[in-house]
């Protein structure tokens, strides 16, 4: 804008006639800075040439040429040149007017073209709109019902369409039915049945002939119409009985056939008599087979009579013939078996008189092996009885030597015995007074063994004595307390074993033997001092602050002392009361007196009554110790 | 037992710790210093104040000995009251 505005003002940097300058400054109206027009790098290089080189005469032919060209090139130059094209037409109104109108005059250089593209457009946008619409319509009859209804009726192929994609969503939904077309047959197009019309039940009027049922017929008659079908059946059963039966019964069965033939006279069946061989009554019944077939066969007109009664004397001499071959048979057989039951009883006889020798060798020759087997035996149990015999009578006499040995061993032994008991007798007489003397010295080291224990444990005790003393006495000498370790290890190491003195040494506090403890004399100057101290606290209340601590030192200063055994429980007659204590020496009363004070008088004195605390116990353990050294040398007598 | 007690010799220790009957007085020299130091800095914070903010009045220096000196006795005070007591450290205290 502002560089049009500069143009407008400076109409001497107008061009002269180019007609597609205002569409190049329209395209470089961005640049605010004063550039020079003709040296600008534009974007694209195909249409920066054409201005700058061409004149306003050959534009036209120039753009059109290369519109062409560039119609071939990569879509963003064409775009370019269209625009350049349509500028002149469309630009203007964002530009302001900057001729005469020349620019405006140049001709579209194209009118035709666009109108064929229009129709092409038209004819593609209508196909994808009415392809698009009849996908819209076919998913939205998926969806909808009443669509559903209205596409597949009025829509060409629309039903087709829609029972396709239907098809398809229930496949996919049961795949196992896939098979199944789901459309019926008519909809698929398959064969069509059609009914033609003349098919079915059609009415018509009864005639009377026809239905009346008491009019003669087959149906009236239970007999007529049975009978033809009855007598093959009886033909076919005939026979076979026929065949089954005995020859002998054959003339009855034959005469059953007969019904049909009247006019040609029938053939005798054969009869046998004695027709009991099997062979026989093949033959016959071959023969009867014939006759009864010749018999049925009507037109036989009785030209086989002639060669049938031949045919039977025939067979009756045949029989014959056999019969008697069958006798001359029988009897030289029978005459065989009677040669052979001679020959077989004379067999038997002999036999039984072989067998009657044998037996009788057999008897003997047992006999004779029994009496031998007996006398053998009863030889050789007597042999046996013997030997028994023998051997009893050894052993009893063995026995019987034993005895008699032992008798006379036992009659040593007793010998020896009281041989014996004579001559110890006769010793303890003599040897008995040596033994009472051996007795009588035994005694007497044994009573000189128990008195040395004795005067042992008397030692004993003595010493512990004098261990107890010597402690006594280094507690008592010394100036200073000074520990006594030494003595009381000198006093357990004599005490050795002795409870007593071990339990009495433990009580004591190991502080007292290791620091030592006071005298008496120590004490009491001990006490004394603890005593001024005490009494300037003597009048301390309960919870005393430094008032009370003030008050309590200026007051106990006027204080009357009290001396000797004075009764109260006030400090000041206890410290007398302990004071006095002390003097007589009764230092465990002096630490009960001490040890009734309450307060800061208590704690002022707490260290003084360990000290008294202590020196009693060291003196209770002593005296217990003095008390079991006297109490062991009492116990020895 | 003797070799024990011969062993455990060095093992008891002499305390440091003052007699009995020496409690009282130390604690009293103990209450006396402090009270020395105490009034006599609350004194010397007295003069300072009293120089450098109230024109030299004489009051700070006195309200200064005041505070050193009351300082100091309840020190005091409480340290006698404490020592009389049994001590008590460690000790649950069942109050009724």
């Amino acid at each position: 804008m502002l560089r049009a505005s500069i143009l407008r003002a400076r109409p001497a940097l107008r061009p002269i006639a180019p007609a597609a300058r205002p569409q190049w400054r329209a395209a470089q109206r961005f640049y605010a800075d004063d550039k020079k027009l003709s040296e600008t790098a534009i974007p694209n290089p195909a249409p920066t040439v054409t201005p700058s080189t061409s004149t306003a005469t050959n534009l036209t032919n120039g753009s059109t040429i290369r519109a062409s060209d560039i119609a071939n090139l990569p879509h963003e130059p064409k775009t370019t040149t269209t625009a350049s094209r349509t500028a002149p037409v469309i630009q203007p109104a964002t530009t302001p007017p900057t001729g005469p109108g020349s620019a405006s005059v140049a001709p579209d250089p194209q009118p035709p073209r666009p109108k064929k593209r229009r129709l092409r457009k038209f004819l593609l946008y209508s196909v994808l709109l009415s392809m698009l619409g009849y996908g819209g319509g076919v998913w939205y009859s998926l969806v909808s019902d009443n669509f559903h209804d209205f596409f597949t009726e009025y829509v060409p192929f629309g039903e087709d369409a829609v029972g396709y994609f239907e098809e398809r969503e229930f496949r996919r939904r049961f795949p196992g039915r896939a098979e199944q077309p789901r459309l019926y047959p008519q909809v698929t197009g398959e064969n069509k049945i059609t009914i033609p019309s003349k098919s079915g039940l059609t009415p018509r009027v009864a005639q009377e002939g026809d239905t009346d049922l008491s009019q003669k017929g087959s149906h009236m008659s239970a007999v007529a119409d049975n009978k033809p079908k009855q007598t093959p059946d009886a033909k076919k059963e005939k026979p076979s009985e026929s065949a089954t039966k005995a020859e002998p019964k054959k003339q009855a069965v034959a005469a059953a056939p007969p019904p049909s033939a009247k006019p040609i006279s029938q053939i005798d069946n054969l009869n046998v008599p004695a027709a009991s061989e099997p062979i026989v009554q093949d033959v016959v019944k071959l023969v009867n087979d014939l006759i009864t077939s010749i018999n049925a066969d009507a037109s036989h007109g009785n030209k086989y009579d002639s060669a049938f009664d031949k045919a039977k004397s025939d067979l009756g001499k045949v029989i014959s013939d056999i019969n008697l071959l069958k006798d001359g048979l029988n009897k030289s057989a029978e005459e065989k078996i009677k040669a052979a039951h001679g020959e077989f009883d004379n067999a038997a006889k002999e036999l039984v008189r072989r067998l009657e020798l044998q037996m009788q060798d057999q008897e003997t020759h047992w006999k004779e092996e029994y009496e031998n087997e007996r006398e053998r035996l009863s030889s050789t149990y007597k042999s046996k009885l013997q030997s028994e015999l023998d051997t009893a009578q050894q052993l009893y006499e063995q026995r019987l030597k034993n005895e008699l040995l032992e008798q006379s061993i036992a009659l040593e032994r007793h010998f020896t015995s009281s041989v014996r008991d004579r001559v110890e007798a006769e010793r303890d007489g003599r040897l008995g007074k040596l033994n009472q003397l051996s007795n009588s010295v035994k005694e007497l080291e044994r009573l000189t063994l128990e008195w040395n224990s004795v005067i042992d444990a008397n030692l004993k005790t003595q010493h512990l004595v004098v261990a107890v003393e010597a402690v006594k006495s280094a507690l008592e000498s010394q100036a200073t307390p000074k520990p006594f370790i030494t003595e009381l290890a000198a006093l357990k190491e004599i005490a050795a074993d002795d409870a007593v003195v071990s339990a009495a040494i433990a009580s004591i506090n190991p502080t007292a033997y290791q620091r030592g403890i006071p005298n008496a004399a120590q004490l009491i100057d001990r006490f004394r001092r603890v005593a001024g101290e005490v009494r300037k606290a003597a009048l301390l209340p309960e919870d005393a602050g430094v008032a009370s601590h003030l008050a309590s030192l200026a007051m106990s200063k006027v204080l009357f002392k009290k001396s000797g055994l004075a009764t109260g429980g006030d400090v000041e007659a206890v410290l007398a009361r302990t004071e006095i204590l002390l003097e007589e020496g009764d230092l465990d009363g002096a630490a009960r007196e001490m040890n009734g004070l309450q307060g800061w008088a208590k704690v002022l004195s707490k260290d003084w009554l360990g000290e008294c605390r202590r020196v009693l116990e060291v003196r209770q353990a002593l005296d217990v110790i003095a008390t079991e050294a006297r109490l062991q040398s009492l116990l020895l007598d | 037992m003797s070799s024990e007690n011969s062993n455990t010799v060095a093992t008891v220790p002499r305390t440091s710790r003052p007699m009995s009957e020496a409690l009282l007085n130390e604690k009293w020299d103990r209450c006396l210093s402090s009270m020395l130091i105490r009034s006599g800095l609350g004194l010397s914070f007295g003069i300072v104040f009293s120089v450098l903010l109230f024109k030299r009045r004489a009051w700070p220096a006195t309200v200064g000995l005041g505070f050193g000196a009351g300082r100091a006795w309840e020190e005091c005070d409480t340290s006698f009251k404490r020592a009389a007591a049994p001590n008590k450290d460690g000790l649950r205290v069942i109050r009724p």
